[in-house]
């Protein structure tokens, strides 16, 4: 009458008898559902590519936001339940201007990271008596990129879990098993950030089922520079042309042989 | 207040007798802080009263809070303890959240505000000072008023002979009312040596000792340079 | 005009009443000691004047002339103790003529109480008398209200209780002078270096029947500055010269008459 889950996945802080927290593991089956992000890092910044899933024509694309800024120095692309990720990056926002007040700096992108993830732990009663403020786990993972002083740029994945790791490149969302795969393949340390934008975009391709072009498709970039940017229309459509150039180069390579 | 008999039968007199308990006490002594081109100092005197009373000849007040930072708080004795052991607390969570990195001076300092500022309406009775390199690597001083107003300058008196040994800086440091005897213009300012500066620090101290009861009986040298913190004492006469 | 003129009492008040305060006297902290030894008495003192907590002046004079015999040392608000004991030291001397004799000791004493009675402690002089006379030796202390005492051995002022304590401690009877003068300034240097109102040198006093007062200003002076580390020697023309006007406060004429 009972599947071995179902009596163990109702309270969020209760444990399977086999040490499970299924409720967390659901919510990492809601990011699976979402639409693909990509992070990839490289010496001269880190890149953040995402897909947007334009479901209807009357849908006006701009108003997906799926990137966006926490700092000047730090923005983070969302897959899941994207509604979740508006407390996150609220979050993420106040810890990074309270911080930038107690001391005159602009917050590490790893401390950053470590705030949001505290956040996410917050569907049970912290350890010194921290109200519960959420009913469940979130619904949605982030990919922060950010650019400090001391570490330079650096690009994270946070989970519902609230476990987070720093990563070269990283894919998250529905079409995260075939992009990382791609990712592993093409990712070395000596990537230029064109590299990175043209990559980024050529794995979203290959796993978008629609056409790739500027409505469904959006990038940003961190640098030391220019911090956290996100770019408009032409600049994806110039990326576009670009990686399309480049796949018809190769094309042609390939036709010589 | 109040007034015996007098031969005045037409006087107002106003017998106002509180009974309030008063938090703070005054435990004397005096700092002061100096910025050099790649080095600070950060002194103070070793003497702790109360009243005309001498509770200790060697009470450090100046202090090695890690990072290449000096820090003291002058005035009452147990705000400037508090506020220090608060800060250092603060110092080691900065550090745990912060993947060890070392805390700037510059974020030393509005870190200190925020503690003063906590205060605000109970203060630390305290003027604070602190004192390291800046993020190029120059001789840092920065002063606090009790509840958090701060600046960075060139050198800073504070406590209880700082009205004496401020002017003496102005002089001494900034050049302020001394020409150039060649051009006839404002001295022109220069970075001081360590060694002129030690002397300065030194000399302002015995001075003040001279002219101030609750200066004296010690003085301790706090110098940041790169190589790390160094410490000097000197006594002090003890009349 | 004798005494004190009470003119501005209503003014001064009215002045308070409206936030403008009184300035303060200058309190002396101080230490000040006297005792009795074989055939005589020592009274000592310190040399710091305080206003505040700042040191007014580092080598001032506490012990003060009542009669060639008869020295007090005083405590308290310094103008207190100078005038008082100046009016005292008067009358003590016209008293002596009017009586063609030397003042006794204990003249100075009830003339100084009666004096600081009338003005009912507004008068801040704390004071211990000492000196020898046709009677012996003697050795007394009086506050500020009036209130007088005799012992052997007596300390006042802010520096009192360590002085006290070196006192009591060491204190015999029948001592010679010098193991009195060493009491003393054994008895004042506790207080120079344990009471902050006290500070500086020492200065003694030593009256011995049949003998000249002996005053010994500055008998000890641990407190010597040690030199400074830098120069503060400035250049000529380092101080601005913001104005130049020169008076001709008088004027000289020359006259020269030819002398064949």
């Amino acid at each position: 009458m009972f599947l071995t889950r179902s009596e163990y996945d109702r309270g969020v802080s209760t444990f399977s008898p086999e040490g499970r927290l299924f409720q967390v593991e659901y919510s990492l089956e809601a990011i699976k559902l979402g639409s693909t992000a990509i992070g990839i890092c490289t010496s001269e910044g880190v890149i953040l590519g995402v897909e947007k899933r334009v479901t209807s024509s009357l849908l006006e694309s701009d108003s997906i936001e799926k990137i966006m800024e926490i700092d000047k120095h730090i923005g983070c692309a969302m897959s899941g339940l994207t509604a979740d990720a508006r407390s996150m990056i609220d979050h993420a926002r106040v810890t990074s201007v309270q911080h930038d007040l107690y001391y005159h700096e602009e917050i590490g992108v790893e401390t950053l990271t470590q705030s949001v993830c505290d956040l996410a732990l917050r569907f049970g009663e912290g350890a010194s008596g921290e109200k519960r403020l959420m009913s469940r786990p979130f619904g949605v993972a982030l990919l922060i990129a950010g650019y400090d002083k001391d570490k330079g740029p650096q690009l994270y994945h946070a989970e519902p879990s609230g476990t987070f790791y720093k990563y070269d490149a990283k894919a998250i969302g529905s079409g995260s098993e075939g992009a990382q795969a791609e990712l592993q393949n093409e990712y070395h340390k000596s990537l230029t950030l064109q590299d990175a934008e043209l990559l980024a975009l050529k794995v979203l391709k290959q796993v978008m089922e629609e056409k790739l072009d500027s409505s469904n498709a959006q990038l940003a970039s961190v640098t030391k520079e220019n911090g956290f940017r996100v770019y408009d229309d032409d600049e994806i459509a110039k990326v576009i042309a670009t990686l399309k150039e480049q796949e018809k180069d190769e094309e042609g390579v390939d036709t010589e042989e | 207040m109040s007034t015996l008999a007098s031969e005045y039968s037409n006087e107002v007199t106003h017998d106002v007798i509180e009974h309030r308990f008063n938090p703070y006490s005054d435990n004397g002594g005096t700092i002061l802080g100096i910025a050099g081109e790649d080095f600070a100092v950060l002194a103070g005197d070793t003497r702790h009263t109360t009243g005309y009373s001498i509770n200790s000849r060697y009470e450090p007040k100046v202090f090695n809070i890690g990072d290449d930072l000096l820090l003291t708080a002058n005035g009452f004795q147990a705000d400037g303890t508090a506020l220090i052991k608060n800060f250092k607390n603060q110092l080691i969570q900065y550090h745990f959240n912060n993947d060890n990195k070392k805390m700037s001076i510059e974020s030393s300092a509005r870190l200190i505000q925020h503690l003063l500022y906590g205060k605000r309406f109970f203060p630390y009775y305290v003027h604070t000072i602190l004192a390291g390199l800046d993020s190029e690597g120059k001789g840092s001083i920065y002063s606090f008023d009790p509840v958090g107003s701060y600046e960075r300058e060139q050198c800073r008196a504070g406590g209880a002979a700082a009205s004496l040994i401020m002017p003496f800086l102005d002089n001494q440091v900034n050049f302020k009312n001394q020409l150039d005897p060649e051009t006839g213009n404002k001295k022109q300012l220069k970075y001081l040596k360590l060694e002129e500066v030690v002397e300065l620090v030194r000399d302002a101290f015995s001075s003040a000792t001279e002219r101030h009861i609750h200066v004296g009986d010690g003085l301790e040298i706090l110098i940041v340079t790169k190589e790390g913190v160094r410490t000097e004492y000197y006594p002090l006469k003890r009349d | 005009m004798v005494g004190l003129s009470f003119d501005n009492y209503q003014r001064n008040q009215f002045l308070t009443q409206n936030g403008h305060n009184a300035p303060k006297a200058t309190s002396t902290g101080t230490t000040i000691v006297g005792c009795k030894f074989k055939d005589g008495v020592v009274i000592a003192a310190d040399t710091r004047a305080t206003s505040g907590p700042i040191v007014a002046d580092k080598n001032c004079e506490k012990l003060h002339r009542l009669a060639p015999k008869i020295w007090c040392a005083g405590a308290g608000t310094a103008a207190d103790t100078e005038m008082v004991t100046q009016l005292i030291s008067s009358n003590l001397e016209l008293h002596s003529l009017s009586l063609n004799r030397q003042p006794r000791v204990i003249s100075a004493l009830q003339m100084l109480k009666q004096h600081l009675f009338k003005y009912q402690g507004h008068i801040g002089a704390y004071l211990i008398v000492a000196g020898v006379d046709s009677v012996g030796s003697h050795l007394f202390s009086i506050h500020a209200h009036g209130s007088t005492d005799i012992g052997y051995y007596q300390s006042l002022g802010s520096g009192s209780l360590a002085a006290m304590a070196v006192l009591e401690r060491d204190w015999k009877q029948d001592m010679t002078r010098e193991e009195a003068i060493k009491l003393c300034s054994n008895a004042i240097e506790a207080g120079i270096w344990n009471d902050l109102g006290s500070g500086s040198n020492v200065d003694i006093c030593v009256m011995e029947c049949g003998k000249d007062a002996q005053l010994y200003r500055n008998y000890l002076t641990p407190n010597i500055r040690e030199t400074k580390a830098k120069s503060y020697k400035f250049k000529r023309g380092t101080t601005d010269v913001l104005k130049t006007s020169i008076y001709n406060l008088c004027e000289v004429n020359e006259d020269v008459t030819m002398v064949d």
